[in-house]
């Protein structure tokens, strides 16, 4: 196990390499580059040409690349073309904001899922099922972003600002300068509208799958035997049935990860959160090199991450399947 | 490791049973299947008619596909049906309640929005649909390829596809769109068009390799290399027909995905830019105002769900009509 855990902890450095490697490309390949918007009024071709050599940019790109590899390995995740900001510094302070998004709507997609997902299954053609699954279909098909805006119209507008429709206020301890907005009430009131918008579609895909699974499993003879041996229906369904149908549910979880990360960029813009979507999205369209190199960079991480988490869960879940070196 | 199955109980058809082959093989034709075939089937309906005649008796799919239809005439008669130009500004006339003169009301130019809905059609349905169309003609053949020739060819095709996958997918798309840099009208619905095909590229690649490798070992292939017929004959008329059923499940399903991707790059502002009407630009532009003129930004998003919807319920129908494995 141990072995296996550390042989796809290696696997993710070719991984990440590769998605960043990609991403530099791409990125350069666009025309114009910041310099331009750099300089803006000012703009000259002596500074300009004075600036990209400043920054290395006049440099083939794979070269530019290699340095910012080797910069990386020190720790140095470069600076900021157009506000020179440490891309680092920025990157872990709008972390927290997006983790916690992200846990929590996941958090929601499961508080949802499991239970509509075990009813429709045990509860097969009843009124029930047919609620759940017609619930399944709508979320599966509500944007984030007008799910968002609905949250908004009801929860924020409709109960006269009850909920605040845009900002943040941090978690106590998370607060990444001197003065900023911190407490517990404060965090749940701006983040439970971004966790609903962001959660309810993945429950509902999650409702769809798990029920389907759960179907599948009821009808093994393992669950037969569970009853047959005089045991009630709570514990062969939670138990026995519910850990088995959970698998292929972990497994599209894991996937999800990819459509949280673009959610949240969504929905972090709906509700103006300072966190790594928005990050993520204003480096980009200001095509500022550094901060993208470290979105993405911290993206492919957790992208990669999360699936070995994932696939490890499965051992939790089956203790029949096991890695081994 | 591995628990007995019911594979191991002698085989014999029970009394009638509803059919558990569908449309997606041709092995229902097969005389050995025929003994599990429904009883009432008659012999010579083809597996396309079975799973037609399937199809019709699916509510949620015919609801799914009453959408799907309405949407493509608004789309097609946009111009005759829109009361007003999706783009004439209107200075005297902004923000106007919904009326008989503006039934969905004005946006902050004057601009009617039932009509830019009704236009909005056009690029949602044209992105939605182009995109998996173009996604698919890349993909579908790349993913015969890698899966019938296999070995080198195969791992180079799906080492490209899996990096391609590696990514998530909204980061490429929004990373590609600036690359083509956003613009309005038809080349700017192009863009976008191209950018969701390449992001969706290797779903059907890899679901056509997965098909084909087991298709390929089949007897009817093998039959076919040895009575001579050539690899491109064998590939598009003996081993494509077979694994149709996923492909046009997951094509159908996949323009509600592309419908979804491109509402939200458009709300990013990286879809087709205005002054082309599109449902995605027109909710973000609108959701500034939402404190005081709530259905602005209400109409283009029930506009995306309902056209969402709609495919993604004829999908689900036609999921379980054409192949019920895949339920």
């Amino acid at each position: 196990m141990r072995v296996y855990v550390l042989k796809r902890l290696i696997e993710i450095v070719p991984t990440v390499l590769m998605i960043t490697l990609v991403v530099f490309v791409m990125m350069r390949s666009i025309p114009g580059d910041p310099v331009v918007a750099l300089l803006g009024d000012a703009y000259t071709e002596e500074d300009a040409v004075r600036v990209r050599q400043e920054y290395g940019l006049d440099r083939p790109i794979l070269v530019q690349y290699v340095i910012w590899l080797g910069k990386l390995v020190q720790g140095d995740w470069g600076s900021s073309i157009l506000n020179g900001r440490p891309v680092l510094h920025d990157v872990i302070i709008r972390l927290p904001v997006t983790l916690e998004l992200i846990a929590l709507s996941m958090a929601v997609a499961l508080a949802i899922a499991i239970p509509a997902g075990i009813i429709g299954a045990i509860r097969r053609n009843t009124w029930a099922d047919y609620t759940a699954t017609t619930i399944a279909m709508i979320g599966v098909s509500i944007p984030e972003f007008f799910l968002g805006v609905l949250l908004l119209l009801v929860l924020s507008i409709g109960l006269g600002g009850a909920l605040p429709s845009s900002g943040w206020v941090y978690l106590p301890g998370t607060c990444p300068t001197i003065v900023c907005a911190a407490g517990l009430l404060g965090n749940a009131q701006h983040v439970l509208m971004p966790a609903i918008a962001l959660g309810v579609g993945r429950a509902a895909l999650l409702t769809r799958l798990l029920r389907a699974s759960m179907l599948e499993v009821i009808r093994t003879e393992y669950v037969t035997t569970a009853r047959a041996k005089g045991l009630g229906e709570r514990p062969v369904v939670l138990k026995h049935a519910l850990k088995n149908a959970l698998i292929p549910t972990v497994t599209v979880m894991g996937l999800q990860v990819g459509f949280l990360i673009g959610g949240a960029i969504v929905v972090e813009t709906l509700f103006a959160m300072p966190g790594l979507g928005t990050f993520g999205i204003d480096a980009i369209i200001a095509r500022d090199y550094q901060q993208v190199q470290g979105f993405a960079l911290l993206t492919a991480i957790a992208f990669v991450v999360i699936n070995l988490i994932v696939d490890l869960t499965y051992t939790f879940l089956d203790p029949r399947i096991r890695y081994t070196g | 490791m591995s628990r007995p199955t019911s594979d191991r109980e002698p085989r014999r058809p029970i009394v009638p049973r509803p059919p558990i082959r569908g449309g997606s093989t041709r092995e229902a034709d097969l005389p050995a299947q025929v003994t599990w075939g429904p009883a009432t089937a008659a012999p010579s309906e083809s597996p396309f008619m079975q799973g037609v005649r399937r199809l019709r008796k699916s509510v949620t799919a015919l609801v799914g596909l009453g959408v799907v239809v309405l949407l493509l005439v608004v789309a097609m008669f946009a111009d005759v049906l829109a009361p007003h130009s999706p783009t004439a500004n209107d200075q005297m006339s902004t923000f106007q309640r919904p009326s008989w003169e503006h039934p969905l009301g004005t946006d902050q130019l004057g601009r009617d929005m039932l009509s830019r809905i009704i236009h909005g059609t056009r690029i949602s349905l044209l992105v939605g649909v182009s995109s998996v169309l173009l996604a698919l003609f890349v993909g579908v053949p790349f993913g015969m390829i890698a899966g019938y020739y296999g070995g080198r060819i195969d791992t180079m095709v799906m080492r490209v596809m899996d990096l391609i996958l590696a990514f998530p997918i909204y980061l490429l798309a929004i990373i590609l769109m600036v690359i083509f840099t956003p613009t309005a009208g038809l080349i700017g619905t192009m863009k976008v068009t191209g950018a969701i095909a390449i992001v969706r590229i290797p779903i059907y690649a890899r679901l056509v390799r997965g098909s084909v490798l087991s298709i390929k070992e089949k007897e009817y292939v093998e039959a076919c290399r040895a009575l001579g017929v050539r690899d491109p004959s064998i590939l598009f008329r003996h081993v494509l027909p077979n694994c149709l059923a996923p492909i046009i499940v997951t094509t159908t399903l996949g323009i509600a995905t592309s419908i979804i991707v491109e509402a939200t790059l458009s709300f990013l502002g990286l879809g087709t830019q205005p002054p082309t009407p599109s449902w995605g630009w027109d909710l973000k532009a609108n959701v500034a105002f939402i404190q005081a003129n709530a259905w602005l930004a209400l109409f283009p998003g029930l506009a995306i769900f309902i056209t969402v919807l709609g495919f993604n319920l004829f999908g689900d129908g036609l999921r379980d009509a054409l192949d019920p494995r895949l339920k």
